[in-house]
């Protein structure tokens, strides 16, 4: 593996669990204001 | 020639990368294992790990149909039924299917794609050793006060906010398991979109590859909502929120939705990747490159993308607008639209094909039919009006077994079948092969097929008694787990034999019409391979 190799994989990586987390906060966000009787 | 050929492999650079002549060497003993970083180290412990889960979860299937032998209750309680039924689905779904695919991915992507390992290798390892802790904790459940969780493999609300602390057990190991998956995932997608030999465009890709890629952003879109929704649940069990309570002004229904917009993707989650396999089984065995690639890759794709707008399908019975039952019935035959593409393309393969039928191929037709068949009654439970009537019955239990047996397990019989020379060198013996899938595929739809006709006739899944017309089916189905169960002792004692050095020796490319990466290098692969990427033209 090459050191630009590597760095891109680490930046792909970031982007990725950068989403991963973003939808889990979606999810309970979204759970969240549905609880509140905001559903839209 | 498959359309996933690769036209030229510079000489030396697939071989003479054994472990001896490197630096980096093979460690050997309990720490090449604990500290593995190697891609097929992990693959082959996932491989193992899935198959042992697989026979917990068998072992639970068995003594759920042992009680149904006959109505009435003969050995277990109802809440222990209710425990073995939900730790069945969930030891199944996440301990053996998608650890079993991952185990794939870890082997096979690499070395097909002329990766020297995966983009994150010790990621790899964490991924790997957190699963064993899951399973350790899921199965210890069953031991705390008031049992393992018996809310269903879905955890619907309100039962999952009553349960005992084997409940919060099973919520900590999906998020575990979860974990996993997602580091899995991210670890396909680096490798994959980064680490492919020069020349080794997407278009070239084995499909196997363009499988697990879209399973992939499938799991980094999915598993954390199903993180979600069980987090949701412990802090209504513990820190005084009520999403899912009723009585408290929450909605349990909610649960429904939040689950199930992981749930059916996940069901996508265990084919794709199955899918991958038979694609390159057939061409292989028919000795013709596989019919309609790129069209395989859209239907791959397209099947993913709506994978995402059908979820309510499994909740047509929550009593939801006409106009939301119609849409949802109508998103998902769609489905059936990419996944005949599909099945159309793998027969076309076949036609006029020089076929042989060594078990891989076995395996890769029966699943065709098999999961078609599976396929078709999903079609059929799509219907509105015919799911409310079968909701919940021994018909939903068919067909998803259709699907997720044979569908998912059959497509790793024939991918390990097909694999298993270039894994440990050896050939597998393949009179005992073939016994394993005629055994397999016979006792397979001896146990499942009575079930359709179990559940037209009203019979509710998940329930420990019945009435007592339906005892003659039962039996059948009985019988036939029975057999089922046994004929995966065929498959352990084949794959020991190939591990255990035994069997002829195989050669580079054992399978004559086989094309790709991996069988450039020796059998069994050496520890490192690619460490100077090929240069696919």
């Amino acid at each position: 593996m090459t050191p630009e190799q590597r760095r891109s994989n680490r930046i792909i990586g970031l982007v990725l669990l950068v989403f991963v987390v973003a939808i889990f906060a979606w999810a309970m966000f979204k759970g969240g204001s549905l609880f509140a009787g905001d559903g839209t | 020639m498959s359309s996933v050929t690769v036209d030229h492999v510079e000489p030396g650079h697939g071989h003479g990368h054994g472990h001896d002549d490197h630096h980096h060497a093979m460690p050997t003993g309990w720490r090449r294992w604990l500290f593995a970083t190697n891609h097929k180290d992990i693959g082959t412990m996932y491989l193992i790990f899935s198959f042992l889960m697989l026979l917990e979860g068998g072992t639970l299937a068995l003594l759920l149909r042992t009680e149904l032998f006959e109505p009435g209750l003969q050995f277990f309680r109802p809440e222990l039924f209710n425990q073995f039924t939900t730790m069945h689905g969930l030891i199944m779904v996440f301990g053996a299917i998608m650890p079993a695919f991952v185990g794939f991915a870890n082997w096979m992507v690499p070395l097909q794609i002329g990766a020297s390992d995966m983009a994150f290798a010790r990621m790899n390892n964490l991924s790997f050793w957190i699963l064993p802790m899951a399973a350790l904790l899921l199965t210890a459940s069953f031991f705390v006060p008031g049992g393992a969780t018996a809310a269903g493999w879905t955890l619907y609300a309100p039962l999952s906010l009553q349960m005992g602390p084997g409940m919060d057990m099973a919520i900590f190991a999906m998020h575990i398991m979860g974990a996993s998956s997602i580091m899995g995932a991210i670890n396909v997608i680096v490798t994959i979109l980064n680490m492919r030999a020069p020349g080794m465009t997407l278009m070239k890709m084995p499909l196997f590859c363009w499988t697990w890629l879209i399973t992939a952003f499938l799991l980094i879109a999915v598993m954390p909502v199903l993180a979600a929704a069980v987090t949701m649940v412990l802090t209504d069990r513990h820190f005084g929120t009520d999403f899912f309570n009723a009585a408290a002004g929450g909605d349990p229904v909610l649960y429904q939705h939040v689950f199930w917009f992981f749930g059916h993707p996940e069901v996508y989650i265990m084919i794709l990747p199955a899918f991958g396999i038979v694609s390159a089984v057939v061409p292989a065995f028919a000795r013709k490159p596989l019919f309609g690639y790129a069209s395989m890759v859209y239907a791959t794709a397209a099947i993913a993308v709506l994978s995402f707008i059908v979820w309510a399908h499994h909740m047509f019975t929550t009593g939801m607008p006409v106009t939301g039952q119609l849409y949802f019935m109508y998103a998902t035959m769609l489905i059936s639209i990419p996944t005949g593409v599909k099945v159309f393309n793998w027969v076309a393969t076949m036609w006029r094909g020089s076929m042989t039928f060594e078990t891989p191929m076995l395996f890769a037709i029966g699943f065709i039919f098999v999961f078609t068949m599976g396929g078709f009654t999903g079609l059929i439970l799509s219907v509105a009006p015919i799911d409310i009537q079968v909701h919940d019955t021994y018909y939903v239990v068919a067909h998803f077994h259709y699907v997720l047996v044979a569908g998912s397990l059959f497509g790793l019989f024939s991918g390990a079948y097909y694999w298993v020379p270039k894994w440990t060198g050896r050939m597998y013996n393949e009179k005992l092969g073939k016994l394993h899938f005629w055994s397999s595929l016979i006792s397979f739809n001896v146990t499942f097929f009575p079930m359709h006709f179990l559940g037209l006739a009203g019979m509710p899944r998940r329930y420990a008694d019945y009435a007592a017309q339906f005892t003659t089916f039962h039996q059948i189905a009985t019988i036939g787990a029975f057999w089922f169960g046994l004929s995966q002792l065929i498959f352990l004692y084949a794959m020991l034999r190939c591990f255990a050095g035994k069997g002829e020796p195989a050669a580079d490319k054992p399978w004559e019409g086989a094309e790709g990466l991996e069988w450039t290098v020796p059998s069994p692969a050496p520890f490192h391979t690619f460490e100077t990427p090929p240069d696919v033209k």
